[in-house]
Order: C-alpha cells, then structure tokens, then sequence
C-alpha cells in the first residue's frame, strides 16, 4: 500500500473505488510546412475546423456558461488573424500554425501575477485542442471506456473533458495541475464530489483499475489499500455523508439547544450578493452589514439615492429578518481613494469609523437618512462602531433625530420604533456597558477588535501575531461582563466578530448567554449543528468554570476536556 | 477620434465572461476601438487581446473610438464597462 499527502483540497468528502486513469491523449499532429499557393486551402481547413467546434460548442453553450466563453475564443478574430497570419506568411499548415498560436497566448497567461487568470490558460489550450481534433476529423472520446462507477485521476481536466463524462460515474477527481480555482475544482464543489488538485506525480503511481482511497477532508490518498483500511474508510464515508445530510436537515429545524434554550444565527455580509447567497443557510437575519463596502466599491462617496437603493433592496430580500446594517466604520486599516485620511502614528487609535461619522456630519446624515427610508421596507436595525463614550452615542444620535426630523418634514415614511446599536469592541465600551445598555437596543460584540484593544497587541503583525487570543481569560471576561450588563437592561447581546463561529467557542459563548451569533454563511450549517448538540445548563456550568481560569492554555484544555 | 476613461469594476477584472461580454459588444461596432490600459494598447474586439492584457477591477482605461459613428459607439462601450459586463455589482 502507498499513501500520498496533498495539499490543495477542493472539495471535501471521501471515495473509495477503481481508479479511471485518464491517459493523457497525445494527438499526433503533423508539422508540416506548405507549398506556395496551398495557403487558401489551408485557411479553408481552419476555417471549416472552426465552424465544427462552434457547432459543438453552441450546444454545450446552452447548458454551461464556460462555453459561452469558448464558443467566444473558437470564433476569436485573434485567434484567427494569428493562425491565418502564419498560414500565409510562414507557410505553416493549419495545425503548426494553431499550436504556434495557442502557445504565443498560453505563455501569456501563464506570465500572470493573478492565479485566476493563470488558469484561464487551461482554457486556451482545451478550445486549441478542440480546434486540432476538427482539423484531424476525430472525436476525442478518451471518456468513452469509463463504463462503472470510478475515481478519476487525470494529469489535468478541461471542461470540454467533464462536460463528456458521465458524472453518475465519477466517485472523485485527483489531477496533477489545477488550483482551487479550476474549472474541475468549481464543478467538484457544486456537484460535492470529493477532489484533489495539485497532487504532484501521481499519474506514475497509479494504475487503471488499481483500488484507491481518497479523504479529500484530510488531504490523503492511498493507493491498493488493505481490506481493514477499506472498512475504516467506508465507516468514514458513511459517518461523513450523514453528517452533510443531517447538517442539510438540521438547517430547517428551530435553533434551540437540547434543552429548548433559543438562540439566533445570523450572517455577517459585505453587499447583496453576500446577502443572496446568506439566505440559502436558513439565517435568523443579518447580524452584521458592512456598509463600508458600498463606499470602497464607489468613486465618490455613495448618493443616497444608491445607499437607500441598496438598503431597501437588502431588507427587501431579508423578508421580514432583521438587517443590522453598521454605520460606516473605515479608518484603521481600512481607506477610500477619493477621501485623504491623514497620515498617523496609530492608525487604530486614530481617526476611523465613528469619530470619523462625527466629525463629517454631513456625510454621516447621508447614510443614516438612506438607512432610515429604507427601514419601512423590512426590519432595519442601526449599529454604530467603535463607540467609546456616552457622549459619543448622544451625539450619534442626535445627528440621527435630526435626520428623522427633516424625513418628517418631507413626509417621507421611515420605521420609527428603528432600533439602534452599539458595536462593543473597546475596554472603554466593556468597562460602561452597564451604562450604554440603558441608552441602547442591542450590543454587538466585535471580538476581532476587541481582543486587539484588550490585549494591546495587533495580529496584522507578525512578531506579536502569536499574542493575539480570544480566549485569554481578559477577553473572556470582558465578553461576559458585556453579556451580563446587556441582559440586566433587557436588551439582546450578539457577536459578530470571527470568535462566534470558533468551534471551540461556541459552547463557551452559549454557556455565558450570548443571544446572537454572527458569521460567515458558509459556517452556519456547522455551528446550528454543534449548538443543537449542546445544553445550555451544562454550557453554563463550563462556562462558570472557564470563567475562574488564569490562562488561555487552561482555558483551552478544560474546554477540550469536556469534548466540544 | 474620442476618448473618454474609466474604471473597471469587476470583481475579478476582465477575466474571460466579462472581456467575452465586451468582444462581442464591440464587435458589432463599426468604429476602429482601441484600449490603453497603462502601456498596453489592445483591440477590444477580441476576447483574447482583452484577457491578456490582464485588466485588473480597479485599473482606469481609456476608451477611443474611431469611426463614422465614433461619438455612439465610444458610449455604448463606456455604458457596457460601467454596467459591469454581465456581472452586476
């Protein structure tokens, strides 16, 4: 048995089956050069080749979008004035004068500094393929002797390979080339079937036919397995494929714990794609929108009219969830090319996110009145950012009455129970919390700065990277404290920093009370399982114990010793 | 001759949809179409040219057009990038 590491897992899962081994198809193509007066001839060949493969294409078109763009690069007046142009100039025949062609653009492509558009050099070379075999007048059928059920292992996958295959057949790709970005890679993920890219020489150690196991979760392969190993990996396949399942499922079913305790999982978002794709995972709403988005994919600070565009538009797709749209929050690390910050010494503790609101009044109101026309169009919650001091708020909200004051006189409609936030994300925010929650809605707690704050330390470098954690037992407390001081007001707690999605933390988090977890869509799935899992009393006695801990590390430790 | 600039904004710059998307636009304009993206010139009407000039989202270009309809056709370019070429926001 042999057993190989990897590194670039595309798509999760596990296979075990018959390797297919697709033997790289070398087409003999004859170089040759032509005779004078052959050239229209040979420009008639190419001409005819091109006409077949669009035909072809055109078909495949209809059901794939990559072909869209083949079809386009079959037919492209470059590609065709470069083959032409050596058919007559340098009396190559059709097929030189292609390979010539192809290889002039693949070189460029592959020159690129941008990993995407390397790849489309794949692209290039399967539509040049295409191209010769019409030259040739053969089909390519390299699939055609793929009759059971396999795992496919390829030096590299066109799309005009998958787009032959039997996918009933395929248990799993592993290619040599590829990154995760390939076209193979993207089809694997939709289709959830396991895949391996990048996995060096493998086409050598592998034979058709030879029994593989893949764990593309782990990034192992190993080829001619033994009975006992099988069973191993066929008990793993199982356990997997029940647990995608029972994720999927449980995506419908009510968040609550074991013993009916009721928490809310929400999306953090960027724009309204994020949005669109957020849906999918059955979320409670948007915990955090990231309105600094809008203003950093803009050339000048966004209208109004494009700000509520985009606001009604989000709630609108929310149906009835809540939004909780932040208030702009840039500075730091974060700026705008059309707006000059100026230059500091500590851009974190500098001019950013709600300072910078205050004192650009006029640029603040613009956002809170798109905000607020949008709020009758679904459920709009405001959050301000980095907010240190009372006074801060009062002024935030002044500058907010006033812009409900003008829409009133303009008789235009906005929700006027709107509720308002804050972000807790500085020692100065934890240390009051008990008094912002009298004067707040809700608190969000922003775990990524707030442990920076606390901690003093900034994770972006790398001396003191290894500093910067969560769950030192200052951060902890501070969430704690901020989830305390929230509930003794009655206002809801949430976190929308990466901690709420940490898989050691949750069960900690839900322990202390936290009433809103926020995070990336694609980790919902997972964390609505492992909080379905937990019970909320045992989650409270861990967490009551975490609490007296000195450490980190034995914060860790006991938490693993309970067995998340 | 026209001109006129600006910026490109999708997500992965002019990758093969979007410059397939502006080929096939530009390639039913009668104007000659040029595009200088920093020291590159390229011919628009091909996907090709476009992908490998390697035009990144945040790259400003300028558009010239000439031709009998030059003024229509410069607009209907610029109007095709700034729509984002199939791509949305």
């Amino acid at each position: 048995m042999q057993e190989w590491k990897v590194q670039k897992t595309a798509s999760k899962g596990y296979a075990i089956g018959p390797a297919f081994v697709v033997k790289p198809q070398k087409i003999e193509v004859d170089k040759t050069q032509i005779t004078a007066g052959q050239e229209a001839a040979e420009t008639k060949r190419f001409e005819a080749a091109v006409a077949k493969a669009k035909a072809d294409l055109s078909v495949l078109a209809a059901k794939d979008d990559i072909f869209a763009g083949h079809l386009a690069l079959t037919g492209d007046v470059a590609l065709y004035d470069g083959v032409i142009g050596r058919i007559k100039a340098k009396q190559r025949n059709a097929e030189m004068a292609l390979i010539e062609t192809q290889d002039e653009y693949v070189a460029v492509f592959e020159s690129m500094d941008d990993e995407y558009m390397r790849e489309r050099a794949a692209d290039m070379k399967d539509v040049a393929k295409r191209l010769l075999y019409a030259l040739k007048g053969i089909e390519d059928n390299s699939f055609a002797a793929m009759k059971e059920k396999g795992i496919v292992v390829a030096e590299d996958l066109t799309p005009s390979d998958t787009a032959k295959m039997n996918m009933e057949l395929v248990l799993g790709f592993i290619t040599e080339e590829g990154g995760v970005t390939s076209h193979v890679s993207i089809i694997a993920k939709n289709m959830a079937i396991p895949c391996l890219v990048g996995v060096g020489e493998i086409m050598r150690e592998v034979a058709d036919g030879e029994q593989l196991i893949m764990d593309a979760s782990a990034g192992e392969i190993f080829i001619k397995p033994d009975e006992a190993l099988i069973l191993a990996y066929q008990k793993k396949q199982t356990d997997f494929m029940a647990m995608q399942k029972e994720m999927k499922d449980l995506s419908r079913l009510p968040s609550v714990t074991m013993d009916g305790h009721a928490f809310e999982l929400a999306a953090n978002v960027g724009n309204l794609e994020d949005i669109k794709q957020a849906i999918k995972h059955q979320i409670d709403g948007i915990g955090l929108f990231r309105s600094e988005f809008l203003y950093m994919e803009s050339r000048q600070f966004p209208t109004e009219e494009a700000q509520y565009d985009v606001y009604r538009q989000a709630a609108e797709l929310l149906e009835g969830r809540e939004l909780t749209i932040r208030t702009l929050d840039i500075g730091g690390d974060k700026g705008l090319d059309y707006f000059e910050f100026p230059r500091e010494e500590n851009p974190f503790l500098g001019y950013r996110a709600i300072r910078m609101c205050l004192d650009q009044s006029e640029t603040f109101k613009v956002q809170l009145r798109a905000i607020l026309r949008a709020s009758v169009h679904g459920k709009i919650r405001i959050m301000y950012p980095m907010i240190i001091s009372i006074s801060e708020l009062r002024a935030a909200n002044e500058i907010l009455n006033e812009c409900k004051a003008e829409l009133k006189n303009e008789s235009i409609e906005y929700d006027e129970n709107i509720q308002v936030g804050m972000m807790i994300e500085t020692p100065a925010a934890v240390w009051q919390a008990e008094d912002f929650a009298k004067h707040v809605d809700f608190f969000s707690i922003g775990t990524n700065d707030l442990t920076q704050y606390i901690l003093a330390v900034d994770r972006g470098n790398k001396k003191v990277a290894q500093l910067y954690d969560s769950f030192h037992p200052a951060v902890l407390r501070a969430i704690h404290h901020t989830i305390q001081a929230g509930h003794q007001a009655k206002i809801k707690v949430g976190m929308c920093g990466e901690f709420a999605s940490d898989e050691r933390a949750v069960r900690l988090l839900l322990g202390m009370g936290l009433d809103e977890f926020s995070m990336s869509a694609t980790e919902i799935a997972r964390v609505k399982y492992e909080l379905r899992a937990c019970e909320q009393g045992a989650a409270a006695k861990l967490a009551a114990a975490v609490l007296q801990l000195e450490t980190a590390a034995a914060v860790k430790e006991l938490i693993t010793e309970q067995g998340v | 001759m026209v001109k006129g600039t600006i910026t490109v904004n999708n997500k992965s710059g002019l990758h093969l949809r979007p410059a397939t998307e502006l080929a096939n636009i530009a390639g039913k304009l009668d104007s000659e179409i040029t595009i200088v993206a920093g020291e590159k010139r390229v011919n628009p009407k091909s996907t090709l040219i476009l992908m490998s000039a390697g035009i990144k989202k945040g790259t400003t270009i300028e558009v010239i057009c000439e031709g009998e309809s030059e003024e229509a056709d410069l607009k209907v370019v610029l109007e095709a990038i700034a729509g984002g070429l199939g791509e949305g926001e």
